[in-house]
């Protein structure tokens, strides 16, 4: 077969025309790295449904200008370890443009030198201040509030509620140190004071010599910086310890089911204190639905803005790698941009030309050139008969 | 008080080693599956704590004996070293089975709550007794299953000398059954105990599996005197870690027993064999 010189130029110039349309049937791959199991595991499942209903709704929607998403779940168990596996399998088999959804603050430490090394975006729900200033190099966004405004947010709480000595106990994790050194600053300017905290291995099965020291210090307040199966054992102990001081902890912690489980003599009167998602936001009604729940947890929320934050910046950029949506993200989460509450309405608006803000169901997705939200509301509870009642919301 | 508790799967870890030769890291996994049938009995059917018990030693030890005959039994004749690397992959599918039919979802048991009780400058949580109390009735009821039926006294003959129990015509693999029921019974039960101070979760049994294994290293393993002296020195020591150690450091309590053990007395305090 005699190939014409005509003919090869002319296969020659189309060459880059067949590798643009195939890369416009390459799905856009998102990884799903959420915690199926370990102290996580409460939140994993309901995070994983929410990003795979998100993606087919846009997928049956047309898709990002044809493009499908493709999700692929990985379980980190809470356990940095199994997180790093995942990541490396996501990103080295999988190829993802974007990892989503790791939950605790030790996993995400650890998945995200994976990301920004291999340019793949991740985004997180852990709030623990070291992981944005990791260098990162704008390959980290976060929707969880960092520990700095967590901390300072429910201290001021503890003083609005006459709390003077406050004690910590604290899981080991990434934060503990942060949050009781930010609980320090914010208790002594409010004329209040943090006597002390004990970091503690959450493995554990008992704490009673951590609470005797703790309660050895005369606190009239105890900041139980816990995970969800630590707190059953903490509030049981301190229950039998006689301890009738005050009691505060993360909303993660306290969920509903874990105060379920436990008498209501364990959990009654015990603070507890959450980002809050924007409860009048059609994005938070679209996340109820696909959980049929009338109160999604935050982080459900969170990975349903990553997402669509996701699939409007490759729909801004035209392209889906990591390093498209690192650099075309900020373009659709802030700015002057019209106002909208889904990819797929700010899809049709971005083809018209118009610039868009996404506003999500966590709250406005507004991030500082470091990754962290700007703003969100928090919400504060307190435990009655087993269940939390809203103190206030703000 | 915590390391009465930890004694009672660390005896059941060590039983099933005395017999079997190997060591069973599915353990943790069927003390989850004793504290979740624990559960079902005491929240679920209403049953009180001590019947509630006996249901979690029936289904821990059921479980166990139909794990081993479907995984670890087959495997058995490659050696030690396989049938524990399969039951570590054991210990995962059945931690799973868990998972898939109850969720992640924490647990808890319906019973009184207690203050603790105070005097003498020192405190004593009347859970914790009981808990205590109860690892001792089952320490108890070893004990004179061992020494007086004919099934216990078989079963320290093969672990004494399982050729020597051959030659007498013992049946090892009926003995290999008991000892499993048994041990993966008392892991059941303990399960439970530690359940009644925390919660039940899928999680419940592997986060004390370092102890257990730590308790059965340091007392010998396949010695049950041994379990009961390992978990109360390693239930004694991570308490006493924290006057001198953070108490992020008090988990590490195991592995550094286990590394002082093995370095200087590789068959354990009270352990004949450390091949």
């Amino acid at each position: 077969m005699v190939i014409s010189r005509r003919a090869a130029l002319a296969a020659g110039l189309a060459v880059p025309f067949i590798r643009l349309a195939r890369a416009a049937d390459e799905p856009l791959r998102i990884g799903a790295l959420c915690p199926l199991t370990g102290a996580g595991g409460q939140y994993g499942p309901s995070m994983v449904k929410v990003i795979q209903a998100t993606a087919d709704e846009i997928n049956q929607a047309g898709g990002i200008g044809g493009r499908q998403i493709a999700v692929t779940v990985a379980d980190t168990q809470t356990n940095p370890d199994a997180g790093v596996a995942g990541g490396h399998k996501l990103i080295d088999v999988d190829r993802v443009s974007a990892v989503v959804g790791t939950w605790a603050s030790a996993v995400t430490t650890a998945v995200a030198p994976l990301c920004w090394e291999a340019k793949v975006m991740l985004f997180t729900v852990s709030g623990a201040d070291s992981i944005t200033k990791l260098p990162h190099h704008g390959y980290i966004i976060r929707t969880q509030p960092n520990t700095h405004l967590q901390m300072t947010r429910a201290t001021q709480f503890l003083l609005d509620n006459k709390a003077k000595r406050v004690f910590a106990l604290a899981a080991q994790t990434p934060f503990a140190v942060d949050s009781y050194t930010r609980i320090t600053e914010v208790l002594k300017a409010g004329g209040g004071e943090a006597i002390g905290q004990i970091i503690y291995d959450p493995k554990q099965t008992s704490f009673r010599s951590e609470i005797d020291r703790a309660l050895g210090e005369k606190p009239d307040t105890l900041f139980l910086n816990a995970y969800a199966p630590d707190l059953a054992i903490l509030l049981r102990e301190l229950f039998q310890a006689a301890y009738d001081g005050h009691r505060i902890t993360p909303g993660y912690a306290a969920t509903p089911k874990v105060l379920s489980s436990l008498q209501p003599e364990l959990t009654n009167g015990l603070w507890s204190f959450a980002p809050s998602p924007d409860l009048d936001s059609p994005a938070y009604a679209a996340v109820r639905k696909i959980l049929g729940t009338q109160n999604p947890d935050p982080y459900s929320c969170q990975v349903y803005d990553h997402v669509n934050l996701i699939a409007l910046a490759v729909a801004k950029s035209g392209q889906a790698t990591g390093t498209a949506i690192h650099d075309a993200v900020r373009e659709v989460s802030q700015g002057s941009g019209q106002e909208v509450h889904s990819a797929i309405e700010g899809m049709k608006l971005l083809a018209a030309g118009t610039t868009v803000n996404y506003s999500g169901a966590s709250g406005p997705c507004d991030f500082t050139p470091e990754g962290d939200i700007i703003s969100c509301k928090f919400r504060f509870d307190e435990v009655e008969g087993g269940q939390p009642k809203l103190l206030s919301l703000s | 008080m915590e390391g009465a508790v930890l004694a009672v799967p660390a005896i059941g870890f060590n039983a099933v080693y005395a017999v079997l030769r190997f060591a069973n890291f599915a353990v943790g996994s069927i003390a989850t599956i004793g504290a979740f049938a624990g559960w079902i009995a005491n929240s679920t059917l209403g049953w009180p704590i001590a019947p509630s018990l006996l249901a979690a030693f029936l289904a821990a030890g059921v479980v166990g004996i139909v794990a081993d005959e479907a995984v670890l039994r087959p495997l058995r004749s490659s050696g030690p070293l396989t049938t524990a690397i399969a039951s570590v992959a054991l210990a995962i599918i059945l931690e799973n089975a868990v998972r898939f039919g109850f969720g992640n979802d924490p647990h808890g048991f319906t019973l009184p709550l207690y203050r603790d009780w105070h005097g003498l400058g020192l405190h004593l949580g009347r859970q914790q007794a009981q808990d205590a109390a109860a690892s001792i009735v089952a320490m108890a009821a070893l004990f004179c299953f061992l020494a007086f039926t004919r099934a216990g006294k078989t079963m320290r003959a093969v672990a004494d000398n399982p050729m020597l129990a051959s030659l007498k015509g013992i049946d090892a693999v009926r003995i290999g059954r008991i000892a499993n029921f048994v041990g993966m019974g008392l892991a059941g039960f303990g399960g439970m105990l530690i359940a009644l101070d925390t919660q039940v979760d899928p999680l419940t049994g592997f986060r004390v599996l370092l102890s257990i294994f730590a308790a059965a290293v340091v007392g010998g393993l396949g010695s049950i005197p041994g379990a009961v002296m390992g978990a109360f020195l390693i239930g004694i020591g991570e308490e006493m870690s924290l006057l001198v150690l953070p108490a992020t450091y008090r988990g590490a309590v195991g592995f550094l027993a286990i590394l002082l053990i093995l370095s200087f007395r590789p068959s354990g305090l009270l352990g004949q064999r450390a091949s």
